[in-house]
């Protein structure tokens, strides 16, 4: 570690812990404490990576998280920040940019070429011949910049946090640390987020004196229960002041998300140092003020031999007397304030060599260090909705107007001395205490049940603290020379200077044609200084350029922490670890993991035919409906009729939506005076609760209905078959379910297997005799073994999801969303009868009325087909064509073979032209061969007169 | 309302296309080299006018669409007297916040048609309007998660190949060869049953086909005038407030930087469609929802085709500079505001994530929204409307960009020839009171 200092107050690392790392496979050494940068650096490791376009070598510019040329590649993952991240034990460092290798890397000829390389110059060329395109798109991809993704990385585990405090102050530096203190003794919770591994900001790079005052603070900070987060960041303002937060100091956690409803935020983000604008600014040796300055205080590395700083403020002074207290000879002191400055810089291809002064004079160096101003990372308060405003003689933009909730502190609101910072910070956190607690008062007082705050809400609190002043400073944006403004992306001076007289004059513009500000820092370092060269080249100022506009999030946060745990909860019936144990083959349906079969769907369609099957029908929707005015409700939902509906019957219904297209469908019961069973579609249930509760809540709020999704809190049964009667009867006592006392469409209540309160009811979408029972949920599982005991002798036994498709089929049941789609109005679904337009408004009327008119345009009609060859099933989805055509008249919505017919057969929608019985239609398979199929007279190709099911 | 005719002024007939057409430098690899040699700057890309008096034709709305109409009005049919007006710069809405994927394995025959000949235009857009718009045919697949969404592909599928499509359903194992990242594992939560593979579509640099438009269509003559607002639109002879309405006739509109006459007043202002329509006392079946998307920091290229998922309202196509781009399904709720909401990027990664889980690493680097214009049946709305010389090319959702060059050169077609032609006349507006509608839901509404 031939740059490292000696031992120094003040500095981070731990010289007692020495952690082995590697860097481009070799090994090296660092101390705990240091960051990848700071380690590498020390051991004279000056270039850190290879520029996007032109792959010019670069080194270390500001030593901290913004550092746009250190990202570096660790393990599997990449981007990592090499100036912020923390080093450890046997980190695997590489370079990211550089093939095959960052000392010799061949791209870097793409230098040579640079004047043709413009900005944007892709746009211009590699046009004819068009052929070639795809080729030279392979070479240009391969010039993205940044790591590789290990294509095993594990999904990981991120948890999540809700957190509610009352302020959330952003920036632990010391403005920001004295905002959280005064709001923590004036009685809020507050949590402090600091970017950095240190609180203190500017301090932990100053004197002892600045230290000291930071522990003194941070200390403070503690004692008054400020919860305070370490290289966190607060990523995202979104509205009403959810605060996104990423955490990175969390044990056992890579990084998590925290969800802050803040009632204040503070933003006490600081300033950004620039960098300065001219030749070779981009040489590795040429580093801003605040990296020089952070790595001798705080991480004991020597930047550099022989400087020549540029100072235009006093922090570039202090680096001037940094530098000298540890020996680097400062050839000499640049001072813009003065009017002086640099032109260029020049050097070897690794390193900086010379600095050339505006008067043309030459001075050898290794390090040149600039202080050119600061940026105002503005972004959370744009995020606020303000708009900042630019300010010349201060040389950098400040906020303008802020929501009553976000208050801004520290540099970005102005400079002066340490304790007129701390002044400001304390009443600012004042400030924030006092407009939490009118919020305070306010979601106390509407939130039914809480203790009600006592006397009225206070008012906004008026701002009235005594403002921070502007220090003058320097407009000091670009030398005489050309340079780098956006070092991520490899844009220049020159390239915006062009891209301007081109046309593209306006800051988007040009920053979509250059893709200046487009790169990981997303314009914290880049932004104003391409303003401000865009400006220069329309003769504009800066204010009338403005900025682009700053969107989240603040700092990057990882897919992995957004994502948190995956939390898709899938669902399963209360008889699920049965349908396991019995051989089931699952089904993703929806958000239900059901039984498709459980072994041979062809018998099970048999032995519902012969005998008796019991299929698990829990995720039909289920909506318990109480009140006097379910009618309405109905009658306003369904199509059809149902005011006289008597206790005791159930009805089948068809839902439209306004424009007529069919929503869903099912059955309803009434289960006593007031109290009505709804069923939906298994995939309709959640939309049609919704459904169900947007014209209860907004248009008719006054009825009295009850709505009560109970979904899982029934397990739902089907029994069906010839025999189904017999087998529940063994089960049943309480009441009669003889053919005479219990018709089809009836429902009663009663008890099963010893089950009080279950449901019954005789409908069936197999065709067979059927009774649906609906079980309190807890016993779903005794109930269905005990059908299965009891009807072993009846050959009882379970059927699968495709079962129930293949006999509904048979029966020319259509699903809903399958055999109709987004346009399949009511009447075209075969059930017409159902829709009664003599009855008052429900939804969908107007356009049903108009559909079933005069006026009403052809549209496909959902019929049932049989293939002529009777073996062949056409594939769900295939096209139906006129003949010796390729125009299509229709399509297959559903096909199966039918066990019980032997033969195959469809539903499908076709053009009423082709939709009379008997058409012989013309049905493009799959495989592109054709064969034809027969519309038939009747939806239903088993059983249409209904014998079996009202038996 | 199916023919209209303008009449066309001297101003446009007179200015030869081919004379203007001289005046733009073209761009290539040696003039490349040579400005490079003698250190040249180029010249503007677009003139920067003063705003006329009075226009052949006023395209309102400076994306891709309403350039694209602009350039072929004067391309195609020698209508030169142009003048495309945006509120901001040129592809500030839509055209510069999509996610630049373009595509033709539509649902109906409609579709198909209409985004086949948008795909042909796109192909050889660099050659015919000498910008490299680095089109990228990177292929395209569709994945399905449930049986019902193996049925839609199989649907469109079968669909496009009736018109020529190269559409296919492809299983697990190709798709994993397609795209390695992706998880074909059956043990996801979402597994990944098939996918609609679609070779010819890809991805397209957005802004620079909205660039091309404008350079090409500022060379034949036409007026590009940035940050300058329509505020209102001048009709005369209507039933509505002001001569608005039903049977009126347009005469001009007013903006921020003075009135321009013109007989024709084109729409293409997307989401903000039925503000403009309104100016004209026309009420659009539209209503306006964000969409937002999102980009990663880059990465080395790993993922070399457009991937989308419906059931995970996800989309995401790796851009050759590196960076992912996510898209999602438009937000729920109605608005005309663009900033972008938390919960959308943690949706959004949770979803990425089921299909590519080593991604888990990389950094979300910014988040935004745009506009979407939607319509019932999720097609757009074309051509005439009740009001004489007031067209539409609007209800783009979130399918406009891919309609781009379709669309303008269908749109000026329409003027042209005061006719509305075949390949647009599905999305009449008309079809709302006819109840025909062209039903894109099933791939439109998250298909990107």
């Amino acid at each position: 570690m031939i740059r490292r200092l000696e031992p120094q107050s003040g500095e981070v690392i731990d010289r007692e812990t020495p952690l082995k790392f590697t860097w481009n496979s070799k090994k090296y050494v660092g101390y705990a404490g240091d960051t990848i940068a700071s380690a590498l650096l020390a051991n004279n490791q000056q270039v850190f990576s290879r520029s996007m376009k032109y792959h010019r070598p670069r080194g270390v510019l500001t030593a901290d998280y913004w550092d746009p040329n250190t990202t570096v590649q660790v393990g599997t993952e990449p981007n990592v920040r090499g100036a912020h991240r923390l080093l450890e034990a046997d980190m695997k460092v590489s370079a990211q940019n550089a093939w095959p290798s960052l000392d010799l890397d061949v791209k870097a000829a793409n230098g040579l070429f640079g004047r043709f390389l413009t900005a944007g110059f892709y746009y211009k060329t590699f046009i004819k011949p068009q052929r070639l395109w795809p080729l030279y798109e392979k070479v240009l991809a391969r010039f993205a910049p940044g790591g590789v993704v290990d294509l095993n990385t594990p999904h990981g585990y991120h948890d999540k946090r809700y957190a509610h405090p009352d302020v959330v102050v952003a920036g632990g530096g010391p403005a920001g640390l004295a905002a959280a203190i005064s709001a923590a003794k004036a009685g809020m919770s507050v949590m402090l987020v600091e970017q950095n591994h240190h609180l203190g900001g500017h301090l932990r790079w100053g004197t002892d004196q600045d230290r000291e005052t930071a522990d003194d603070l941070e200390a403070a900070a503690r004692d008054a229960g400020v919860e305070i987060l370490t290289d966190s960041a607060v990523t995202g303002r979104y509205d009403d002041n959810w605060i996104a937060i990423s955490q990175r100091d969390h044990p056992g956690v890579v990084e998590r998300l925290i969800k802050a409803r803040a009632k204040t935020l503070v933003v006490a983000a600081g300033l950004v140092e620039r960098p300065y604008v001219f030749s070779g600014n981009d040489l590795p040796g040429v580093m801003l003020s605040g990296a020089v300055r952070r790595l001798i205080n705080m991480y004991a590395v020597r930047p550099g031999n022989h400087a020549v700083v540029l100072t235009a403020n006093a922090e570039g002074d202090a680096a001037v007397a940094d530098l000298e207290r540890v020996g680097v000879e400062v050839a000499r002191v640049v001072d813009a304030r003065a009017g002086e400055t640099i032109s260029k810089a020049t050097g070897s291809s690794k390193q900086l060599g010379s600095v050339t002064l505006a008067d043309g004079s030459t001075v050898k160096a290794d390090l040149l260090v600039t202080a050119a101003g600061w940026t105002a990372p503005t972004s959370l308060l744009n995020m606020s909705g303000d708009r900042p405003s630019y300010d010349p003689a201060a040389a950098r933009f400040f906020p303008t107007a802020l929501p009553d909730n976000v208050i801004a502190t520290g540099g970005l609101v102005g400079d002066g001395s340490l304790d007129e910072l701390i002044a400001h910070g304390i009443s600012s956190g004042e400030l924030a205490a006092q407009r939490a607690a009118a919020v305070k008062h306010r979601l106390r007082s509407t939130v039914t049940r809480a203790q009600n705050p006592k006397g009225p809400e206070p008012p906004v609190q008026q701002d009235r603290r005594i403002g921070l002043s502007r220090a003058p400073h320097p407009e000091l944006y670009r030398s005489d020379t050309h340079g780098m403004v956006d070092f991520s992306e490899d844009v220049s001076s020159k390239d915006l200077v062009n891209a301007a007289a081109e046309g593209f004059d306006s800051v988007e513009l040009v920053k979509r044609f250059t893709t200046a500000t487009m790169g990981p820092s997303q314009g914290k370092l880049e932004t104003v200084n391409t303003v401000a060269v865009l400006a220069e080249a329309r003769g504009e100022t800066i204010e009338e350029v403005g900025t682009t506009v700053w969107r989240p999030p603040y700092a990057p946060i990882s897919l992995g922490a957004l994502a948190g745990r995956v939390f898709e909860p899938v669902r399963v019936s209360s008889l699920h670890e049965w349908h396991t144990a019995n051989n089931m083959t699952p089904i993703l349906a929806g958000q239900w993991i059901r039984p498709e079969h459980y072994g041979d769907p062809g018998a099970e369609v048999a032995n519902v035919r012969t005998n008796v099957g019991i299929i698990d029908v829990t995720p039909l929707g289920k909506l318990d409906l109480r009140g006097p005015d379910v009618p309405k409700l109905l009658n306003l939902l369904y199509t059809n009729k149902w005011s006289k509906l008597p206790i005791g019957r159930v009805r089948y219904g068809m839902m439209c939506a306004e424009d007529g297209v069919v929503l869903d469908d099912g059955v309803t019961g009434r289960l006593g005076e007031d109290h009505y069973l709804m069923t939906t579609t298994s995939s309709g249930a959640g939309q049609i609760w919704q459904w169900v509760e947007m014209w209860l809540q907004t248009e008719h709020p006054d009825w009295e209905v009850h709505v009560t999704p109970v979904t899982t809190g029934f397990t739902s049964i089907n029994i069906a078959g010839p025999k189904s009667r017999e087998l529940l009867m063994r089960l049943v006592d309480d009441v009669d379910l003889s053919a005479e006392a219990f018709e089809y469409m009836n429902v009663r209540t009663g008890t099963i297997a010893g089950v009080p309160d279950c449901f019954m009811w005789r409908i069936g979408f197999t065709g067979e005799l059927s009774f649906e029972v609906h079980v309190p949920a807890g016993f779903g599982l005794h109930v269905w073994e005990q059908l299965i005991e009891r009807g072993a002798d009846l050959g009882v036994g379970p059927f699968g999801l495709e079962a129930q498709r293949i006999m509904r089929l048979e029966k020319g049941h259509f699903i809903v969303g399958q055999d109709t789609d987004g346009l399949t109005k009511a009447p075209t679904t075969g059930l017409r009868a159902l829709i009664k337009l003599d009855k008052d408004d429900f939804a969908g009327k107007p356009e049903l009325e108009w559909a079933l008119g005069p006026e009403a345009p052809e549209l496909p009609v959902l019929v049932a087909i049989t293939p002529t060859d009777p073996r062949l099933v056409p594939d769900e989805a295939c096209q139906i064509l006129r003949e010796g055509t390729t125009e299509i008249v229709g399509r297959i919505t559903s096909s199966r073979f039918s066990p019980s017919l032997q033969r195959s057969i469809c539903l499908g929608q076709v053009t009423p032209e082709f939709a009379a019985a008997g058409t012989m239609l013309t049905v493009r398979l799959c495989d592109g061969s054709d064969t034809t199929a027969r519309v038939m007279e009747h939806h239903a190709h088993f059983d249409p007169e209904g014998v079996r099911l009202r038996g | 309302m199916t023919k209209q005719v303008i009449e066309l002024s001297e101003k446009s007939a007179k200015l030869s296309p081919v004379f203007r057409r001289n005046q733009a430098p073209r761009y290539s690899a040696a003039a490349l080299l040579w400005r490079g040699v003698r250190n040249d700057s180029w010249p503007r890309v677009w003139r920067e006018p003063q705003l006329k008096k009075s226009y052949d034709a006023v395209v309102v709305g400076g994306g891709v669409h309403g350039l694209a109409t602009a350039y072929y009005l004067a391309a195609n049919h020698g209508i030169t007297d142009v003048a495309v007006l945006d509120k901001a710069y040129l592809g500030s809405g839509g055209s510069g916040r999509n996610t630049a994927i373009v595509r033709s394995n539509y649902l109906t025959p409609e579709g198909v048609a209409f985004y086949d000949r948008s795909l042909d235009l796109y192909n050889t857009m660099s050659a015919d309007l000498n910008l490299n718009v680095m089109f990228s045919e990177r292929g395209h697949l569709t994945l399905a998660h449930t049986d019902s969404a193996v049925r839609t592909m199989r649907w469109r599928a079968e669909v496009n190949k009736l018109q020529g499509i190269d559409s296919t359903v492809i299983g697990p194992d190709e798709i994993s060869k397609i795209a390695p990242s992706l998880d074909t594992s059956p043990n996801t939560r979402y597994p990944i049953l098939a996918a609609l593979y679609h070779p010819p579509g890809g991805t397209i640099r957005h802004d620079a086909v909205v660039w091309a438009y404008a350079r090409a269509a500022d060379a034949y003559g036409v007026d590009m005038h940035q940050k300058t607002e329509v505020q209102d639109i001048v009709c005369e002879g209507g039933d509505g407030p002001d001569g608005k309405g039903p049977g009126a006739k347009v005469t001009g509109v007013r903006t921020s930087k003075g009135d321009v006459s013109a007989p024709v007043v084109i729409n293409c202002t997307a989401g903000w469609a039925s503000l403009i329509a309104a100016m004209a006392g026309i009420q659009l079946p539209i209503t306006t929802h964000p969409l937002q998307a999102a980009v990663t920091e880059p990465v080395k290229v790993f993922l070399p085709t457009v991937v989308v998922s419906g059931s995970l309202h996800v989309y995401v196509s790796q851009t050759d500079r590196g960076e992912l781009v996510f898209g999602a399904s438009v937000d729920p709720f109605a608005t005309y505001d663009m900033r972008g909401t938390l919960d959308f990027t943690e949706e959004l990664a949770g979803h990425v994530l089921e299909l590519m889980p080593a991604v888990s690493q990389m950094r979300l680097q910014r988040q935004w929204a745009g506009l979407c214009d939607i319509t019932p049946d999720y097609s757009p709305v074309m051509g005439f409307t009740p009001v004489e010389g007031f067209l539409c090319d609007v209800g783009w959702g979130t399918y406009g960009f891919k309609a781009g060059p379709v669309s303008g050169e269908q749109m000026a077609k329409c003027v042209a020839d005061g006719a509305t032609p075949d390949l647009i006349s599905p999305f009449a507006l008309s079809r709302f009171n006819d109840g025909v509608l062209v039903g894109e839901k099933g791939a439109a509404a998250v298909g990107h």
